[in-house]
Order: C-alpha cells, then sequence, then structure tokens
C-alpha cells in the first residue's frame, strides 16, 4: 500500500492497536499528514481563530440570514497542503481522496447528532465532474446521508459579496422529509453564504436546528 | 485541418482538452481522419499510460456514466483519463521530408567522443538501439550532436527524454543552438503550448505517456537516474512513443547491470573531455551526525571542512540524506555564513539558488540529491553526509562526485564521503571511480 499523496510506502507494521481497535487502513503517509493543520477551537460557528464568535460571523447575525446555523465546525485550515490536496480531488477528479479525510469528516458529523445532508452540486456541473466530493467522502466514512436540497443553475459571472449574498434562490427543497436536526456538510467554508442558504431552506421546510462541518476553512 | 494534423500526429489526447474546437475535433473525427478510443480498455488498462495494476485503475461509481467507471491515477496529472473519456489519434502516419538540417555546432570532439560517436551513427544505420556509457563530465551531449543532424536530414523525428525538467531545461537551449532552423519542441509539466509541428522534441520522459509510434528515435538521458530506472510504466512509454522496430539510445554515466546487459551495442568513454581524472571519494568518518544535528550542532570536521572551502573561496555542495536534516542544518550553517543556501526537491526556486552558486554570490548550498546532476559550477568542492545512508546508492554517490573538477581550469575538485561507518555502496562508487580512471588513462 502507498501513500495517496507521495506515493512513499506506507509503514504496514501492525501495531498493538490495530489488534485492539478496528482503525480504518491509513491512506496517507505520516509525513504528508504533517503538513495539513487542523483548526482547534476558534470561532463557535466557522472555526476562525480566536475567541467566541468572530466578527463575520457576528455580521451574519444583522443580516436577513441570521440565525439560519445555529452552530458549525470547520476542520482544517487551507495552507499549501490543503490547496494542493484540494486541488487533485476536486479537479483533478481524484476520487480516491475521498478517503484522506473521511474518517474525521465522519466523526465530526457524527458528533452533532444531526442527519448529514451535503450541500448537493447542480446535476449538470455533477455529471461533468463525475462525483459529488461531499458524497464521496462520506460514502468513504460510512456515514449515512440524505439529500434534501437541489441546486439551481448558477448565475455566471463576477458578483460582488453583497450580490452573492442576495442571490435567493439557489436551493431549493427536493419535497423529501426533513429531520428536526441537520448537519449540513460540505467541503469548503468561505463567506459562508452558501450554507446559510443552505439553512435557510431547511428551516423553512421545518427543520429545528441547523448546523455544519466543513471540511476546510478557506 | 492542418494545425491539427500538425499537432495530433504521434500524439494520443484528451479528445476534451485539445488546443482547437470540439467542433473542429468532431469534423476531423467524422472525415475519418482521427481516431477515438476508450480510455480505459476494457482490459481494465490505461490507454495512455499503459497501467494496468489495481492500485492504479481505480473504479468507482461515476456520474457522467450512471454506474461503475474506472480511472488511472497514474497519469492523472496530465488530465484524468477514466473510462468515459476519449482519447483520440491522427490514424495516417507524416511524411517528413528530408533536407539537410542547418547545423551549427563547431565544438571539436575528443577522440574517445570521435569514436563513441561514429558507433552511435553506425547503430543507428543499422536500426539497433545503442548505450553511451560516459562518466560525468566526458561530454555525452556534444558526441550526440553529429548523428542527430544525420537522423534529422534524413526525415527523422526524434525525441530525447530526460528525467526531470531542470535536465529537459539544461538541454534544450543547447540543442536549440545546435540545430537552429529545426522545428523543436520542449515538453515538461507546465511547459507553454508551441504550435505546429516539431520534427525534434526534448521533453521529460513523462510527457511520452501523450505520444504513440511518433518516433524513429527516442534518446534516453540519464537512462539510470529517477524515476526512470525505478517506474516500468515509464520504459513502457518511450516503447509506445516509438515506430515499430526505431531504436533506443540510452545515455547514462552510471547505467544498471541490466542497462549493461540488454543493449548490445555499447561505447564507452572513461574520461573527461578535458582529459583529467575523476576526483576520488575520501572518506572521513561523522560519527553520529544525525543526533548532533537534532541537538542543534554541526559535527566538529564537518564545520571545519566548510570553514575551509569559506576561507579559500571554494563553493561547495553538501549533500544529504534527507530533506528534513537539511532543514534542521540550515540555519545552523546560516550561522557560519549567512548567505550559505539550501535546496531539495520541493523547492520552486532551486533554479535560482543554482545560478548564485554558479556566479559566486553564495558561498555553498545545502542540497538533497536532486541536484546530482546536471550542474556544473567551476571549482565547486563536494562533501556528501551521511555517504552510508541507504538513499545513497552506489549510482548517486558516483554522480555526486561527478559535479566535482569539470571545468578545465579547475580539474581537481575534493569530494569527501562523511560517514557514520563505510557501506558497500560508498566502497563500489569509489572502486568505480577509480576503475574509470585506470580505464580513460590507457
Ligand atoms: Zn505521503
Ligand atoms: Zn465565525
Ligand atoms: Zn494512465
Ligand atoms: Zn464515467
Amino acid at each position: 500500500m502507498k501513500c495517496y499523496l507521495c506515493a512513499d510506502l506506507l509503514d504496514l507494521k501492525p501495531s498493538w492497536r490495530d489488534l485492539f481497535f478496528m482503525d480504518r487502513e491509513e491512506t496517507v503517509c505520516l509525513n504528508c499528514r504533517a503538513t495539513f493543520e487542523r483548526l482547534i477551537q476558534g470561532c463557535k460557528i466557522c472555526s476562525a481563530s480566536g475567541p467566541g464568535i468572530c466578527e463575520e460571523c457576528n455580521r451574519w447575525e444583522t443580516t436577513e440570514l441570521r440565525r439560519t446555523i445555529d452552530s458549525g465546525q470547520c476542520l482544517y485550515a487551507y495552507n499549501n497542503a490543503m490547496k494542493d490536496y484540494f486541488h487533485q480531488f476536486k479537479f483533478l477528479q481524484d476520487v480516491v481522496l475521498a478517503e484522506v479525510f473521511s474518517e474525521e469528516l465522519v466523526k465530526a458529523v457524527r458528533k452533532t447528532k444531526g442527519v448529514a445532508v451535503p450541500i448537493p452540486m447542480n446535476p449538470v456541473k455533477l455529471r461533468k465532474r463525475t462525483f459529488a466530493q461531499v458524497d464521496s467522502m462520506l460514502e468513504a466514512g460510512g456515514a449515512d446521508y440524505v439529500h434534501l436540497l437541489q441546486k439551481n443553475e448558477e448565475i455566471q459571472g463576477e458578483k460582488t459579496k453583497e450580490e452573492r449574498i442576495s442571490t435567493r434562490g439557489i436551493f431549493t427543497w427536493n419535497g423529501n422529509s426533513v429531520p428536526k436536526n441537520i448537519v449540513l456538510v460540505d467541503d469548503m467554508y468561505t463567506t459562508g453564504t452558501t450554507l446559510r442558504l443552505a439553512a435557510e431552506i431547511l428551516k423553512e421546510a421545518g427543520a429545528e436546528t441547523v448546523t455544519f462541518v466543513a471540511l476546510i476553512r478557506a | 485541418m492542418k494545425e491539427i494534423q500538425d499537432f495530433l500526429v504521434g500524439r494520443i489526447w484528451l479528445r476534451d482538452f485539445t488546443p482547437f474546437s470540439k467542433k473542429a475535433i468532431e469534423k476531423a473525427i467524422n472525415k475519418g481522419f482521427i481516431a477515438v478510443q476508450k480510455g480505459i480498455t476494457e482490459k481494465l488498462e490505461c490507454a495512455r499510460c499503459l497501467e494496468k495494476s489495481s492500485e492504479k485503475i481505480i473504479p468507482y461509481n461515476c456520474a457522467k456514466c450512471e454506474g461503475i467507471c474506472y480511472y488511472c491515477r497514474h497519469c492523472i496529472r496530465m488530465g484524468r483519463v477514466s473510462s468515459c473519456t476519449d482519447l483520440i489519434t491522427w490514424k495516417e502516419p507524416l511524411e517528413i521530408s528530408s533536407y539537410s538540417h542547418s547545423f551549427s555546432w563547431n565544438g571539436e570532439l575528443t577522440n574517445l567522443q570521435q569514436q563513441a560517436s561514429d558507433e552511435l551513427d553506425e547503430s543507428l544505420r543499422r536500426n539497433r538501439s545503442h548505450l553511451v556509457y560516459a562518466v560525468c563530465g566526458a561530454g555525452k551531449t556534444e558526441l550526440l550532436f553529429p548523428p542527430l543532424h544525420k537522423a534529422l536530414s534524413e526525415g527523422k523525428r526524434i525525441c530525447i527524454a530526460a528525467p526531470r525538467t531542470d535536465v529537459v531545461l539544461e538541454l534544450s537551449p543547447r540543442l536549440k543552438a545546435a540545430f537552429p532552423d529545426t522545428a523543436m519542441h520542449t515538453l515538461y509539466g507546465g511547459s507553454v503550448f508551441e504550435e505546429g509541428f516539431a520534427q525534434l522534441i526534448v521533453a521529460t520522459t513523462h510527457q511520452l505517456y501523450r505520444f504513440q509510434q511518433a518516433f524513429d528515435l527516442v534518446i534516453v538521458d540519464e537512462a539510470d537516474a529517477y524515476p526512470y530506472s525505478y517506474d516500468p510504466a515509464l520504459a513502457r512509454a518511450v516503447n509506445k512513443s516509438l515506430k515499430e522496430n526505431a531504436p533506443i539510445v540510452y545515455v547514462s554515466a552510471t547505467p544498471s547491470k541490466k542497462m549493461l546487459k540488454s543493449t548490445a551495442s555499447q561505447s564507452k568513454i572513461f574520461r573527461r573531455f578535458h582529459g583529467h581524472p575523476l576526483p576520488v571519494p575520501e572518506y572521513r568518518s561523522l560519527w553520529n551526525y544525525r543526533k548532533s544535528f537534532n541537538t542543534n550542532k554541526i559535527p566538529a570536521k564537518l564545520k571545519e571542512w566548510v570553514e575551509q572551502r569559506l576561507e579559500k573561496n571554494e563553493p561547495f555542495m553538501l549533500f544529504f540524506p534527507a530533506i528534513n536534516m537539511i532543514r534542521k542544518a540550515e540555519p545552523l550553517f546560516k550561522l557560519i555564513d549567512s548567505r550559505i543556501g539550501a535546496v531539495h526537491s520541493k523547492d520552486e526556486d532551486r533554479k535560482e539558488k543554482v545560478m548564485q552558486l554558479r556566479r559566486g554570490e553564495i558561498p555553498g548550498i545545502l542540497t538533497s540529491s536532486i541536484l546530482e546532476r546536471g550542474v556544473t559550477i567551476d571549482n565547486v568542492q563536494v562533501g556528501i553526509v551521511g555517504a552510508d545512508e541507504a538513499v545513497f546508492e552506489a549510482a548517486a554517490l558516483i554522480q555526486m562526485a561527478g559535479r566535482a573538477g569539470r571545468s578545465s581550469a579547475f580539474p581537481n575538485g575534493e569530494v569527501i564521503f562523511f560517514h557514520n561507518g563505510i557501506s558497500r555502496q560508498m566502497d563500489e562508487a569509489r572502486n568505480l571511480i577509480k576503475f574509470y580512471n585506470r580505464e580513460g588513462q590507457r
């Protein structure tokens, strides 16, 4: 077995852990693993560094998208190693890389006790990319999920932040029954607009709490 | 159509990623000029890089196929090939007219170079593969020029493949200067697109995945080097890129036993072009150097050697067995002289740092084995820290030692194997160097 990222041979010495725990097989070597930067604590919603709730998330509470998201967590910083990884996974379409962080992602999802709902891709885009990276990470981690949203055609071209925030209607509820507690799952948290728009729809459709887990905080 | 032909002939390319419009490609397909095939064959082999191991050909649930689809991880950096991607090739081969290419190299070959050049010429005349076994600094590139000129003038399409981008970038301007009017492309990961048909191609070996039945001759430079020697897919790529029965020329200073056995026609040059012997490595013990670096100390003997180089104003290259050891050592050496630089394989500006060393702007460089080849610096002195470590095989040690004494102005550089015990590979390297020197002086 070789490391998915650097192709070095993985150490296959069985450790005592393997005998007692059913750890999933490692896919990335320790050197590569060490290049990623796990986010600890930080903003209670988006994991940005600092105590309490960050300025950006506070500002969200003054907009009409306030109280759409109840809490959240981003797992990793968008450092160079993560940029390389994400590029290879998403744009080079290296599907196996879904396994690299799937275990951690699923662990964080399960901790929320909500039902996992991936941020969906537009069907045309999905056919083009040939796989949905969020779904494939959840599948690789053995987690159940339901699709409750449908993503509509995105408006192309440059948009200002304000315009993006007011871009309503990028998601619609697909009519499946909505559980009380939902955890939205996405690959990357950038401005937080996408997640909030999705959460808004889900709350309108009857969800009581919506939290989220994103792999990367950009 | 001509433009598409010029680009595509001899190539195997992703249908959706050509420099031409999808319409134009479709038209050429409908007219029967272009053949289309599935990226992954029925036998689950990648049609581009010929990989077929289950570790690299990965099944997954594809939204485009709406079912199980396979993709190739091996050549994924060139744009992913999967069951549902099409690869295209130009059906008819291109006839290249023969004419005398201009040849503006006016250097002179030594007797040994001339002899090897003639032998190579003879092999090419008989269409058989050939190995040029020439020590570091023998002038192996120059001896290729006359046979290359002849082959180009005969209308042959030729590829010179080298293992690393650094080597390609070093070769390319020399070839361009020797054959100024020949249509030549330089290909490596991230190279800019060049228009038209090229009769001469200089490329990293990886780029050959994208060729099929293209060349009448492939020259594999540094044929023993990583990754070519370790990756059977690259050897397959070379074979796939050749037309039927076309020969391969291997060029190496440190050929493997297998290569020596498998190529019957050989030319050997065990003498540098300037006629001086190769510097013989000296062993110098350096006990517990790892522990020393870990406790932020440069071992005394190593420090002394570097200080001597600084004092004598001699540029130096200090090779290390591991990147993390370089990271530990760099700040320590910077305390001796803040201009001392460090490079490794993941370093983007290593080219610039080598230039700085060459220009005398920095006194020395700490490096991984990434600089074992293709670097020529006047009067450079070479130290290898941990020469006994497993990463340093005899071939690598010979290459690193081969950096010293290359110019005729300074033919006697110093090469020190700093070690924590003598390895078989160290002995093998030193014995081979001594053997070359005996043979070369005959
Ligand atoms: Zn790795
Ligand atoms: Zn926040
Ligand atoms: Zn392939
Ligand atoms: Zn497919």
